[in-house]
């Protein structure tokens, strides 16, 4: 890091930013809690506590003996704000310190600037701007270097390099949220320079706003009859209207946003009128209706701008542009009147929100710094003196949950400030004593998380350790309890041809549960076909094969229980719940035909479905069958007797299945399924350690080649993939389940595929190997001919996407493409 | 985050309330449930803070305050929900506040 300053603040009359100037560019900071980069310069005193930004504004209107903004505007006089809640003046000063420390939340990298850039306006006199600088030092920085906003604009302008670099004079029109500015900049001697300057601190979008009410949605109301008092009432807190006022405040804004980009925008509310029905309303707006509401307002701006231009005896020749800056100037209309009325070229290339911090931090990244870069306090030893104790319900049903912590050792004047860590609870800057309390707010079925942290009177952190406050609400209870095994669905995995297991709910997870899925038909099942659709929940590791899993319950679906046919590809819905006594109520619908489907399984009874279950032992013995190969290969004997005799008991299971009537009345089958989890486990498990052994080592290869394939390909879409592919790569591989890391080189193999198929010299070698491979092998000779010569020519012509058309269907036509492939019936569902 | 889907988000949140008000529409609700589930699996949810209480400690929500400033406060409209994200690190942040209409409780 250089020693410049870097740090840049906007101090705005109505929002705040702060910005960084990093490797060539200005970063403007966000705001930790709803991530927006502007902080309102509203200070709160509330209930003891210093709330600053978004929170505080809310109360401006209703608590204004204790809520305070624009406040830049009384810098460097002797007005002061009494705070009645304080009993006790604050100064401007003060307050935009409290608004300065609140800006450095934002800078996320733990930094604690010495030195920093304040923006002012171009109106300040030296009283004013030693009063910004004066409440630069109150926020603890040891330098305060000044610049006036149309400067830092110009300079946001001229690093971004638009179009024309900037010369001679130009403009920066700022109309804000609340607040306008217009000044005249030039360049003289090498030095940028604000010449003039014009305002009106009551002009901005929030006037936009109002005209959109007053002249478009009012008349609406008035004409359309039965809102009689309305128009009068609207704005009065008493009135039964001020709800109205709000939402169509809200509604108005959000109009004003949309037809700045489209020609028309919608405003649908709903009201109660004076007879105390609750209408329905709707109406679209045009963008010239929108015009003509705030043209006067408008034209007032273009006004002060020709007043400047006016009073330095400038024609528009000797302009060489009208940058904009301040959200407001996103409307349409703004640009259109600047540019008809002043026929000067305008610039709205800079981010008009932001555009007045990046300058800043564009100047203090080339201003050099009087003092050391400040040290990060947060990586500094920590204050061993301050001891915090802290006591809380770790769990809670209520919404919200008391908190208190004994505090011993702390400087005289500090602060506490707690925060919840998604953003949803800040208890504000309070004043830190020996022993702490707050309610905190929590959110439901969640583990909250609190961050509580120490302030001395600078408000600079403290550097004391605290442990994360952590509240589960209202996933426990006196009868709640955890569940011993994660519950599954079995689902097909089509491109593998077999079926995997789907997390429904976890282990551990606190009953009852309930969660709603919506899966695809991978199988058309008509009234006629003998194909049916299997819903099979079972309890076991999601990380296993489905058939090492207990079953705890399973819906078939079959043509002669449907009102229609069912549709390959249409959806089926299944909720499940899971009572605390651990009774499982599946529901399906199938969406096709809307047609309902319920069972209840209780734990104490098992379900077996005899088809399923022969299915499955097709699948094991397949499996095993493979296995035995592999270890013979590799001439691990040992274990290839075990196997071995694995596959002959699973034989002997397939031929008594084979004989088993469906309405069986013994326990056999209760027997046979209990032997399959058994074998199943066996064959798949890590007690086989060289057999897994082979897959992990087959696993990590097929990773570290598709890493680099991904490497190659550079495409984020595909890092992404194989990102989410490998995202709970411990827990798979220490699983040390065979089955599911096969089907992970599997994706593997076809997320490398999709990348190397785009190299011709790759699909030229595969397209080799099998033009070369013996007739014979064929499925389809004819076909194998055709395709041969096809992908010949293709080769010829340099037309890769025939070379890969032809070797696809070699591929489908050769052995190849069964390895692997086990029988497979399926469930119907993926 | 992406500001489309957190638009679609809206309006689905939007569609969900007005089927609340109407009955004759309810079965439009498992379509809006699976939306939901679909969001899920993307790692996004909201939630509607309607009838909620509401304080100066909330920073789940953007309020305009309605009436007179009273000691208890409830959401009494809801316009935009609170939007979740989930995150590896974190657990879940929230991507956009709600828009939220906040008076006095009607029993005092």
């Amino acid at each position: 890091m250089n020693n410049n300053i870097n740090f840049g603040i906007d101090l705005g009359t109505t929002n705040s930013l702060i910005a960084q100037f990093k490797n060539g560019q200005a970063e403007v900071f966000k705001n930790p809690v709803g991530f927006k980069e502007t902080l309102p310069s509203v200070v709160a005193f509330r209930n003891n506590r210093i709330i600053v930004g978004d929170k505080a504004r809310e109360y401006i209107e209703k608590d204004p003996c204790n809520v305070f903004s624009s406040f830049k505007r009384k810098m460097g006089t002797t007005d002061s704000f009494f705070v009645g809640s304080l009993g006790d003046f604050r100064t401007p000063i003060q307050l935009s310190a409290l608004v300065l420390n609140e800006l450095k939340n934002f800078i996320y990298t733990g930094e604690k600037p010495a030195s920093v850039v304040i923006t002012i306006p171009a109106s300040f006199d030296t009283i004013q701007s030693n009063a910004t600088k004066k409440a630069g030092y109150e926020a603890g920085f040891k330098e305060v270097v000044l610049l006036q906003e149309p400067i830092a604009a110009s300079l946001a302008f001229a690093n971004k390099n638009y179009g024309t670099p900037l010369e001679g004079r130009w403009l920066v029109y700022d109309l804000g949220g609340g607040t306008f500015d217009v000044a005249l900049v030039r360049i003289q001697h090498e030095e940028m320079k604000v010449v003039d300057h014009e305002g009106d601190n009551y002009l901005g979008g929030l006037d936009f706003d109002n005209a959109i009410i007053d002249n478009i949605l009012l008349p609406w109301l008035h004409d359309r009859g039965g809102f009689s008092e309305c128009c009068t009432d609207l704005r009065s807190a008493q009135s039964k209207y001020n709800k109205l006022y709000y939402l169509l405040l809200l509604k108005a804004e959000e109009a004003k946003v949309s037809l700045s980009l489209a020609e028309q925008a919608d405003i649908e509310f709903e009201a109660e009128d004076d007879t105390g029905t609750v209408q329905e309303l709707f109406l679209t707006i045009s963008r010239s209706q929108f015009n003509d509401a705030i043209r006067s307002k408008v034209s007032y701006s273009v006004e002060l701008v020709k007043k400047v231009l006016e009073r330095n005896k400038l024609t528009r020749d000797e302009l060489s542009k009208v940058i904009l800056i301040g959200g407001s100037t996103y409307v349409p209309l703004v640009r259109e009147m600047l540019a008809a009325e002043l026929g000067i070229p305008v610039s709205a290339e800079v981010d008009p929100t932001t555009a007045v911090a990046a300058g800043a931090a564009y100047y203090a990244g080339a201003k050099p710094a009087a003092l050391q870069p400040g040290l990060n306090d947060i990586i500094r030893a920590t204050d061993s003196a301050v001891n915090v104790k802290m006591a809380y319900a770790k769990t809670s049903r209520e919404t919200d949950e008391y908190f208190t912590a004994l505090i011993s050792g702390l400087p005289a004047g500090s602060f506490y400030r707690i925060t919840r860590s998604d953003g949803g609870y800040d208890s504000g800057l309070k004043p830190a004593a020996e022993r702490i309390s707050e309610i905190l707010s929590l959110q439901a079925n969640e583990v909250n998380a609190f961050t509580l942290k120490l302030y001395n009177h600078q408000q600079d952190q403290l550097p004391v350790p605290i442990d994360t406050i952590l509240i589960t609400q209202g996933k426990f209870s006196i009868e709640g309890q955890p569940l011993p095994n994660d519950i599954c669905i079995e689902v097909d995995d089509v491109v593998n041809n077999t079926t995997r297991l789907e997390l429904v709910f976890e282990k551990n997870a606190i009953l009852p549960l309930r969660k709603k899925i919506v899966k695809t038909l991978t199988k058309t099942i008509t009234r006629t076909n003998s194909e049916s659709l299997l819903i099979n929940i079972l309890e076991g590791s999601h990380f296993s094969m489905p058939a090492s899993c207990i079953p705890i319950g399973i819906i078939e679906i079959n043509g002669s229980k449907l009102e229609h046919d069912l549709i390959k590809g249409s959806d089926v819905e299944i909720l499940l719940e899971m009572s605390e006594s651990r009774d499982l109520h599946v529901t399906a619908i199938t969406l096709m035909n809307d047609q309902e489907f319920g069972e209840v399984f209780s734990p104490s009874e098992r379900h077996i479905n005899l088809a399923r279950l022969r299915s499955e032992v097709s699948g094991i013995l397949f499996l095993a069958r493979e296995e035995l190969k592999e270890l013979e290969e590799r001439e691990h004997f040992e274990e290839a007797a075990v196997t071995l005799r694995q596959i002959n008991e699973l034989e002997e299971m397939e031929r008594q299945l084979r004989n088993l009537k469906e309405d069986d009345v013994t326990d056999l089958k209760y027997q046979v399924e209990e032997k399959k989890r058994r074998l199943s486990r066996a064959i798949d498990s890590k007690d086989k350690s060289s057999a897994i052994a082979f897959v992990k080592e087959e696993y990590f290869r097929e990773k570290e080649e598709c890493q680099y394939w991904i490497g190659q390909s550079a495409s984020p879409s595909l890092q992404s993939r194989f990102e989410k592919l490998v995202q709970k790569e411990n827990d798979y591989v220490n699983a040390g389940s065979s089955f599911v890391l096969r089907n992970k080189i599997d994706e593997l193999r076809q997320l490398s595929w999709e990348v190397r198929k785009k190299d011709p010299s790759v699909l030229m070698g595969a397209f080799h190997y099998y033009a070369t491979q013996p007739m014979g092998d064929f499925r389809d000779q004819h076909q194998a001919k055709k395709f041969i010569e096809i992908g010949e020519k293709a080769i010829e012509r340099k037309n890769y996407d025939e070379l890969y058309v032809a070797l696809m269907q070699l591929y489908i036509i050769h052995p190849d493409s069964d390895r692997r492939k086990n029988p497979f019936s399926g469930t119907g569902i993926g | 985050m992406n500001k489309e889907l957190i638009r679609i988000i809206n309006q689905v949140f939007e569609m969900e309330k007005k089927i609340g008000t109407r009955p004759e529409m309810s079965t439009l609700l498992r379509n809006i449930e699976r939306i939901k589930a679909a969001l899920e699996e993307m790692g996004l949810s909201y939630h509607n803070p309607s009838g909620e209480k509401y304080s100066e400690t909330r920073t789940d929500c953007e309020a305009n305050i309605v009436g007179d400033l009273q000691a208890k406060m409830i959401i009494s409209d809801v316009i935009k929900p609170v939007i979740f994200e989930k995150t590896d690190s974190t657990g879940r942040v929230i991507i956009q506040k709600a828009v939220v209409l906040v008076e006095k409780q009607s029993n005092e």
